[in-house]
């Protein structure tokens, strides 16, 4: 499953229910024809999970999403061995034993005999695959999410560089696994800090800002389709004035989209202050930025 | 078109990015799969691959518009005139002139399109290194050489009108016109590049306010404590340290006490025929990282950097270790006579006995060229780097480009200004040029902001 050009790229993901801009789509659509992760940045809350949630259902392909947090390591991303049903095998097999080593005329010719068993103890039987295994054997394409990969500690990074270049792991016991069918990747980052200049090598990067006026309208009549145009038009621009006021945490998309929908919910036909007043904790989630938005309400509502 | 985007890779190296080759070699198979009529498209498949962080863009948006708008001028279709050629006429005319000028002929090459000697001429300026042989220190070195580089244009500029009025290739009135325009607009786009360096996006940067805590007391500045207030500023900081600590201990007892990890705890009993003898628990969370403190102690900073390593050493034990520096004009490691001595003590004997020339101006410049020459080692991926100080560096250059060095090599750089935020970049203060570079930047010039960091740091 694949995309076969931009506008494809564009009208897919409306249809899975995310608006893009032309560059996004863009950045999409060649990671798509040349099987590069993309490393997505931007400020939080404005849809950079959410772009590889709409790929997955616009391509109708499973996501598989790895949440990066500092201290992950390879047994919680990769595979971990099945130690307990391991245990359990061993004792049911316990009575067996005797016919492996039947013959052995001495303890060495038992041992050997025993070692020549040994993978049946480290096959994938045992094996307990994460995210990132999973989406290495999957018989078909998925969608593979690593999110916040700036959170992970670097060496998870540098870990992540083999997965990303040649899209295999590599697990001891049993050699290295090599993709059926590469993933669609997906990385993203919310700039906590730098990632490493072989990490970027690797990947198409993408910046997703705060949307245009007329994408963020646009967006807000895709999920509110019963909302009328002055209103989120209103909405739209309050919102955006509202970035401009410098607060500590700007107001993002999923934020615009939730008071437009409580105004909705309130039946509200156009806001005044009073309206912004009372609905200010569904975008201001400090008692600073809501009092400074209240100050300068009149410029907000202009 | 692969000639065209690898002259401007080019450009881009001489402007600083680092594009390897193989992120070239991506751009060029994959601009064969896009309509490469529609700009949008073209563009971002260029950003896409060689300006791969936001604090990039800035600059690279400038670089595209000015190699792919502002210099292809001689595509105009309704150019019946042929101007362009007689532009490179003239151009070759002028390039008689100023045979073994390298600067003058930088300054021809963007004229007739080709930026790369000029850009790398720009870069030279606005990077350059103050001469650490020289004696005497000077800091007109950056100021002095971009005004060498305008000179060259004005120089330029004379030339080209003298030649238009001269008019050795007889041309009509109206050519000559036009020619006047258009170098005049070439020229413009010159002085602009020489004098509007874009600083990049950095949104990435924490400001953050603070919370009323201590009452009164913490949001007095630093810079005003009468004696007595700093006796009971201790106190109080004394009193802080001791609830922080009972936090961080009661966090570490009862998480070594730990959950029982079961998965290692059956595979321990394993080896004892399924009874479980060795018992298993979690792991301790993992261990704080290394600080690296370089502050400033010239008088109008060192209240608030007095303050800062006083609480720092007192909680020595949540980190692995605290390396200090101070500075006036170059760093001096402390560390030693801070870990030994009584914190108090320590500080006077600092200030008395370290080989400190107070009279010296402060020199942030000169103070990073000397912490990358002999302590870059003490950074690494796991320090946390707090730089205390006002940024205010006498004119000196501020050599900002050492510090983006330094925060590539560390965890985390933050920036404290014991100043009000509205006196950044004013008079001699270079906070804006460094600003760009820090993950997280605070006004820190009471009690209360400064308890806000050091919680956040260590909880």
């Amino acid at each position: 499953m694949s995309f076969n050009d931009v506008r494809e790229v564009q009208e897919k993901l409306e249809g899975a229910g995310y608006v893009t801009s032309r560059e996004i789509a863009t950045v999409v659509f060649l990671a798509s024809v040349t099987d590069k992760p993309i490393l997505v940045e931007g400020p939080a809350g404005v849809g950079k999970t959410e772009l590889a949630k709409a790929i997955s259902r616009a391509l109708g392909l499973q996501l598989i999403r790895l949440q990066c947090y500092e201290g992950l390591d390879e047994s919680k991303a990769l595979y971990e061995w099945e130690y307990a049903k391991q245990l359990l095998y061993t004792q049911m097999v316990k009575e067996k034993i005797g016919d492996v080593i039947a013959g052995a005329h001495n303890l060495k010719d038992a041992v050997d005999k025993i070692a020549s068993h040994e993978d049946a103890f480290f096959s994938e039987r045992f094996i307990q695959p994460r995210p990132l295994l999973q989406a290495i054997s999957s018989e078909e394409r998925v969608v593979l999410l690593v999110d916040e990969v700036d959170k992970a500690d670097p060496e998870f990074e540098a870990f992540l560089l083999e997965l990303l270049s040649d899209y295999q792991v590599t697990i001891p016991e049993l050699g290295t696994k090599t993709a059926k069918v590469i993933p669609y990747v997906l990385l993203t980052s919310n700039n906590y800090r730098d990632m490493s200049d072989a990490l970027k090598r690797r990947c198409i990067h993408i910046y997703i800002d705060y949307p245009e006026r007329d994408l963020e309208f646009r967006i807000v009549k895709l999920k509110l389709p019963e909302i009328s145009d002055t209103l989120a038009a209103r909405i739209v621009d309050a919102v955006r004035a509202i970035r401009e006021l410098g607060l500590k945490k700007n107001p993002c998309i999923s934020e615009t989209i939730d008071w437009a929908r409580s105004l909705v919910a309130l039946s509200v036909e156009s806001i005044d202050s009073r309206v912004l007043a009372d609905t200010l904790n569904m975008i201001c989630k400090y008692r600073a930025d809501a009092q400074m938005v209240k100050a300068n309400a009149a410029s907000v509502l202009k | 078109m692969v000639n065209a985007i690898l002259k401007f890779v080019a450009c881009c190296r001489t402007a600083g990015y680092r594009v390897s080759t193989s992120e070239v070699v991506d751009c060029i198979s994959q601009l064969a799969l896009i309509n490469m009529l529609n700009e949008d498209e073209f563009r971002s498949v260029l950003r896409a691959n060689f300006a791969k962080s936001r604090r990039e863009q800035a600059q690279f948006d400038r670089l595209y518009r000015l190699y792919f708008h502002e210099l292809r001028q001689d595509i105009d279709l309704d150019d019946t005139d042929a101007t362009p050629q007689k532009m490179d006429q003239l151009i070759e005319q002028l390039q008689k002139q100023v045979r073994g000028s390298e600067n003058h002929e930088a300054i021809l090459d963007f004229l007739s399109g080709d930026p790369m000697g000029f850009l790398e001429l720009i870069r030279r300026v606005q990077t350059e290194e103050a001469d650490p042989e020289q004696g005497r220190k000077f800091n007109l070195g950056p100021l002095a050489s971009r005004l060498m580089v305008m000179v060259q244009l004005n120089d330029t500029r004379s030339r080209i009108d003298r030649i238009i009025e001269e008019n050795p290739f007889d041309y009509r009135e109206e050519t000559r016109g036009n020619l006047r325009r258009r170098f005049r607009e070439q020229m413009d786009r010159a002085y602009d590049i020489l004098l509007r360096e874009p600083r990049p996006h950095n949104e990435g940067v924490q400001q953050r306010t603070h919370e009323q805590y201590l009452g009164q007391l913490g949001e007095r500045p630093f810079s005003a404590l009468t004696p007595q207030e700093i006796e009971r500023v201790r106190e109080l900081i004394d009193r802080l340290v001791r609830k922080l600590k009972d936090i961080m201990s009661r966090r570490y007892a009862s998480s070594s006490r730990g959950v029982l990890d079961a998965k290692r705890t059956i595979r321990a009993a394993g080896r004892y025929d399924g009874v479980p003898i060795d018992i298993r628990f979690r792991k301790k969370p993992p261990k704080r990282g290394k600080i690296v403190t370089l502050c400033d102690i010239s008088s109008s900073v060192f209240s608030a950097a007095r303050f800062m390593l006083n609480i720092l050493y007192s909680l020595q034990e949540c980190f692995t270790r605290v390396h200090s520096f101070i500075f006036v004009n170059r760093p001096v490691e402390v560390t030693k006579v801070l870990e030994e001595e009584e914190i108090n003590h320590a500080i006077v004997k600092v200030l008395r006995e370290m080989d400190i020339d107070y009279n010296a101006q402060t020199d942030y410049g000169e103070t990073f060229r000397q912490f990358r020459k002999n302590h870059m080692d003490t950074l690494n991926k796991k320090t946390t780097l707090i730089i205390i100080g006002d940024a205010r560096s006498n004119y000196f250059h501020p050599e900002d480009r050492i510090l983006e060095e330094m925060r590539e090599k560390c965890r985390r750089l933050i920036w404290l200004n014991p100043e009000p935020e509205s006196a950044w970049n004013t008079g001699d203060s270079e906070m804006f040029a460094y600003k760009a570079h820090c993950h997280e930047l605070r006004e820190c010039r009471n009690l209360n902001q400064l308890v806000a960091f050091v919680e956040e740091l260590i909880l």
